[in-house]
């Protein structure tokens, strides 16, 4: 990168932060001059006064839920989600290849998988907690099952588009069908499995608030309902605003690791 | 002398939405060992098609492919291929490009370390060890793709026009390095090409095909001494066998757009 491209990027993240400064300044000064009713938006400098408590302050008695508890809250669902997508990784790409590289298996498996994805993952809320009950595991079956489906669709796509000639070169070598799946489809798929996770750990956050919602009693999406329910429009913002960073966050790192794994493919565009 | 490649009554039918195409006729013919032969032929004749059953890629419809008297049934180290492009594992280095048949073969490690430095030294890669194969130009791409074919020790080279792709400067060098590999690694070749000069200049026999469907037209000896340079370009000798070996293309080239108008008018 040369440094006027660099200053470009960072003249684009200026002007990015432009808009969220002018809007989030209208909010509060429309909050101090009491053109909007505080129980129903409260104003950014009461929402951040709020979460530095919910974050850092004495819990005392415990009596309120919102003093120093927002760490153990976020660690309770991202513990979800990374369990939840964890499972969705370990079965989806291992299917999704086999999906692709095997017309039987295709044939057998992917009609199923086709049918069972237009289900949203909220109209599976009944079906979770009849069977697993108000706990972690129907949260968890909830997640991967959303993250499930992106990641076994991209990793059949990956594996069924590998150039014929990389099969044909690795067996002209003397590759066997394992070596063959492990070290030419695998990795040939792995831009599209990443593909796939990305749109899949996006789904597990959306999926984690739903079912913390409704199937469990902890989490961002629990303390998200719960401070609704007791007027705590502050604590549902900095909820909110924890999420998206939890996301994004949780992206970033994602991000990272592809550039890692991929780095063949970085390798190019330096 | 030991036949390398026999084939016996080679016929390659494509099933496909628009009808059956027929590829490949009857091909009959036997390679030496150690013959470096060139097959020529106007595009789309099936020299392709050829190439690829004796690799095992495709099947036949009819007859048979053997090799060292062996009927192919699969692909396998035995027989290495030169693609057009050459489908190198982007994820891979050059060496483990290299190196990967032997890995998947289970050859000793080190005695695999001490060949790809050899191959790449005498490809001329030598300090690419670590490039990526998007790092490279297409010339040096398909010079790994003949290195990985030396490591295997095959017993027959099957190479599918695999400087057809590269720019005539690049195409020339690569030509000169082929030879030069060859007069030292030796080995059988079948070589796909639609290029006269390039047919002459590398091999030992030349196979001049028809037009689709596939059938043998000549076999053409081209006794031009070894090792060959590319001065011999200008040779009279290699003139004369250039021209008769245009000659019959032509033939066969306007054969071929005969027969393309004769289907025309048919279809009408």
């Amino acid at each position: 990168m040369t440094a006027a491209v660099r200053r470009a990027g960072l003249g684009g993240l200026g002007l990015g932060l432009a808009l969220p400064v002018v809007l989030v300044s209208i909010w509060e000064a429309a909050g101090r001059a009491g053109l909007v009713p505080q129980g129903i938006l409260p104003a950014p400098s009461l929402v951040a006064e709020a979460w530095w408590a919910w974050a850092f302050a004495d819990p005392g008695m415990g009596l309120n839920p919102y003093l120093g508890t927002w760490g153990e809250t976020v660690l309770f669902s991202a513990r979800r989600v990374f369990a939840g997508f964890a499972c969705a990784i370990l079965i989806g790409v291992p299917m999704g290849i086999m999906i692709g590289w095997n017309r039987l298996v295709a044939g057998a498996v992917d009609p199923l998988i086709q049918s069972l994805r237009p289900i949203p993952i909220t109209a599976w809320l009944p079906f979770a907690i009849a069977v697993f009950g108000i706990r972690d595991a129907g949260a968890v079956f909830l997640i991967a099952l959303g993250a499930f489906f992106p990641i076994v669709v991209n990793s059949t796509a990956g594996a069924r588009d590998v150039p014929r000639n990389l099969i044909r070169a690795a067996r002209m070598m003397g590759a066997n069908e394992r070596q063959l799946l492990l070290r030419v489809v695998l990795p040939a798929a792995l831009p599209n499995i990443f593909t796939g996770m990305r749109l899949g750990l996006g789904i597990a956050w959306t999926a984690v608030i739903v079912a913390e919602i409704v199937a469990v009693k902890s989490g961002l999406g629990y303390v998200l309902w719960d401070a609704y329910y007791v007027g705590r429009m502050d604590v549902v913002i900095a909820d909110m605003a924890s999420i998206g960073i939890a996301g994004f966050l949780s992206d970033r790192v994602l991000v990272a690791l592809s550039g890692r794994v991929l780095h063949w493919k970085q390798a190019v565009r330096a | 002398m030991t036949e390398a490649v026999a084939i016996r009554g080679l016929r390659k039918v494509f099933e496909g939405r628009a009808g059956a195409v027929e590829a490949l006729a009857a091909i009959d013919m036997t390679l030496a060992e150690g013959e470096f032969a060139c097959i020529l032929g106007p595009s789309g004749c099936g020299k392709s098609t050829l190439l690829n059953v004796i690799a095992g890629f495709e099947a036949p419809t009819a007859g048979t492919a053997e090799v060292f008297g062996m009927p192919v049934s699969a692909p396998g180290p035995d027989r290495a291929v030169v693609f057009q492009e050459a489908s190198l594992f982007p994820w891979l280095s050059v060496r483990d490009n290299v190196t990967f048949g032997p890995r998947m073969l289970g050859r000793p490690k080190d005695e695999t370390e001490v060949l790809a430095r050899r191959f790449l030294d005498l490809v001329g890669l030598a300090g690419f060890e670590h490039h990526l194969p998007d790092q490279l130009s297409g010339g040096m791409k398909q010079r790994v793709g003949i290195a990985r074919c030396l490591i295997l020790n095959p017993r027959v080279y099957l190479m599918d026009e695999p400087f057809g792709a590269l720019d005539a400067q690049t195409r020339m060098q690569m030509q000169e390095l082929l030879t030069h590999v060859w007069d030292e690694a030796r080995g059988t070749v079948l070589f796909i090409t639609h290029d006269i000069d390039e047919a002459i200049f590398l091999a030992d026999t030349v196979y001049v095909m028809t037009a689709r469907p596939g059938r043998m037209r000549s076999r053409i000896v081209i006794d031009l001494p070894r090792p060959r340079s590319i001065e011999l370009l200008t040779d009279p000798r290699f003139n004369a066998l250039r021209a008769e070996i245009l000659r019959q293309i032509r033939e066969e080239a306007s054969k071929a757009m005969a027969a393309i108008a004769a289907e025309e008018r048919a279809r009408r």
